[in-house]
């Protein structure tokens, strides 16, 4: 065997590796989405390959109208929303102030930030939890959202990418007569557009998939998130009557859309996840 | 109406502009110390404290010293929990990560056709809720005609009884481990990757170099900081672990507490059982391992520097 011949095998051997790991990856989800238009009985039969008898929406419309699916939903999408937004405002503002400003204290406000993250939430969770039965906020949806208005770990990511931009900038402003917060507004925000973007993919990323905290602090079928509800949807049932079906069409509607955004913004997202691993 | 804005800026700049450059940081960083202060703090020295109290949150917390501890330490099950969670650990740090670092070469391999495509594939799982995906694993992992014991039936092998066997249902969680997580340690390495220097593995093509030496005379080496920062957020991650277990065990970490992790104990405890003070301990437990651990990190960054 020449060497020539040794290459090409290589790569082929190279395409069939990565594509079968690739396509193992996504299996599951391919099994999510396609049982989700089968019945309990069709998912639960071998090959898992063979069509449903009937093509239809059925668990979709059963998930929709015999379930407080809607709301899960809605609730979802306005906790992941309204929390996106402060951290947006709040890191960008924090991380702007650490890169652009000398002041008293700084580097032990900034060790003070950076340690933070070693607290594991674990650690706070049932204090937390008692706290919020002190203030009444368990099934407040105050209880979803303020906490998680400033995590540290934006406010560096956001510091990051604010180094980057020429101070030149910020000073010329200053002299036309600009106060610190219309700098931070109509200088700086507009030029890191890009890091606004990834921590908003990350936040209201981490936001839809949180479960622990959802299911700690809200209750009622009419103020759960998707999560908490798809998996109410399980132990609420009898062991016999588990609606499998409406469960993928479930877990179908709660991945699918992430996916596409991730597969649409995954530039941003993957710069985000890299940027202290690379950096550090 | 920008030029009234801006004399107005002026006059506040002659006026008070010295001190509003000042003061300013101050402000644009309260919000997170406000929130810090109030629940992350406050919550972690109640935590503290009430690890040394017996409370049901109802009736007056009575203290009871190192009582709780005394009693984590020759608990049978916490021993159990604690061993589960090490050996997901210990699988995420001899299976996933490899996994994930001998993905990441493929995936950067210059002569891989579509290498975009195929990294979307792999990377879908880090974004997929691990609620929907682990009810997934669930079917997947049924006894009588789930798909992994499909060759076996096939076969007329007896079925695995994934989530129904004190072994194979450890077995079964770090394949969703895996699943889910490969995916993202290999975006670290793929990252790390891209700052080795391509001269490197020319020069030592010239030499003669097989794929095998490139890879652990170069690649391994030159990684050895993101393979450490990783190992780290692995560790870090095996640790935390709640929703999987949770969701396929449906809540009870069982059979008879082979599957649950530390997190599920801490929450079954504290929040199921209301044994407030005891969850406090297991919780600071907890943080005093991950403590350890950062300090670790700390530690290796600084043997590799002086080795550099």
């Amino acid at each position: 065997m020449d060497e020539r011949t040794g290459r090409r095998l290589g790569v082929i051997a190279l395409h069939v590796v990565v594509i079968s790991g690739a396509l193992l990856t996504v299996a599951p989800i391919a099994f999510m989405i396609y049982s989700s238009f089968k019945t309990t009985t069709e998912i639960f039969t071998l090959p898992p390959w063979l069509p449903p008898a009937e093509w239809s929406f059925k668990n979709y419309e059963t998930l929709l109208t015999s379930w407080h699916f809607p709301y899960w939903y809605a609730n979802s999408i306005i906790y992941a929303a309204v929390v996106t937004i402060f951290v947006l405002f709040f890191c960008s503002l924090a991380g702007f102030a650490f890169a652009k400003y000398y002041f008293r204290g700084k580097n032990l406000l900034f060790i003070i930030l950076i340690g933070s993250t070693m607290i594991p939430f674990q650690l706070i969770l049932i204090p937390l939890f008692i706290l919020m039965s002190r203030i009444d906020w368990v099934n407040h949806p105050a209880s979803m959202i303020i906490p998680w208005m400033a995590p540290a770990f934006g406010i560096f990511l956001m510091r990051q990418y604010i180094q980057a931009v020429p101070s030149e900038l910020m000073e010329s402003a200053r002299i036309d007569g600009a106060s610190e917060f219309r700098i931070y507004a109509q200088v700086i925000v507009p030029l890191v557009r890009p890091g606004l973007t990834t921590l908003a993919i990350l936040t209201f990323l981490g936001s839809w998939n949180s479960f622990i905290w959802p299911l700690m602090v809200l209750r009622g079928n009419e103020v759960i998130t998707l999560p908490v509800g798809i998996a109410t949807m399980r132990s609420q049932a009898t062991a016999a009557q588990i609606p499998y079906g409406e469960m993928m069409a479930a877990a179908t509607l709660v991945s699918v859309p992430v996916i596409v955004l991730f597969i649409a913004l995954q530039r941003y997202f993957i710069s985000g996840l890299t940027i202290g691993a690379v950096k550090g | 109406m920008v030029q009234a804005a801006m004399s107005r800026g002026r006059e506040a700049r002659e006026s008070g502009g010295f001190q509003q450059h000042k003061l300013a940081p101050y402000a644009f960083i309260s919000p997170f110390y406000i929130l810090f202060a109030f629940f992350f703090m406050a919550p972690s020295l109640i935590a503290l404290v009430l690890s040394l109290f017996r409370w049901d949150g109802i009736n007056d917390p009575r203290f009871v010293l190192a009582r709780n501890y005394g009693r984590l330490l020759s608990d049978k099950v916490f021993a159990q929990v604690a061993t589960n969670t090490a050996i997901y650990a210990i699988a995420s740090l001899l299976i996933v990560l490899p996994l994930a670092l001998v993905l990441a070469v493929l995936l950067n391999a210059k002569s891989l056709r579509f290498s975009n495509v195929w990294r979307a594939m792999y990377f879908t799982p880090v974004v997929t809720s691990t609620v929907a995906i682990t009810l997934v694993f669930q079917i997947l992992y049924s006894r009588d005609t789930g798909l992994l014991n499909a060759p076996l039936i096939y076969l007329g092998l007896e079925p695995i009884y994934w989530l129904g066997d004190r072994s194979w249902v450890k077995v079964a969680i770090i394949i969703l481990i895996a699943w889910r997580s490969t995916g993202l340690l290999t975006i670290y390495f793929l990252a790390g990757l891209q700052s080795i220097p391509e001269e490197l593995y020319e020069a030592a093509s010239i030499d003669g170099a097989s794929m095998l030496q490139k890879f652990f005379r170069i690649t391994i080496p030159m990684l050895r900081p993101i393979i450490l920062f990783v190992s780290i957020i692995v560790l870090l991650g095996s640790i935390q672990i709640f929703d999987e277990i949770h969701i396929l065990t449906s809540g009870t970490g069982g059979p008879a507490n082979a599957s649950m992790s530390v997190v599920q104990y801490l929450y079954e405890r504290g929040y199921t059982r209301l044994r407030l003070g005891f969850a406090s301990a297991v919780g600071t437990v907890l943080f005093a391992t991950v403590f350890i651990l950062s300090l670790l990190q700390l530690q290796w960054y600084g043997v590799f520097r002086n080795a550099d």
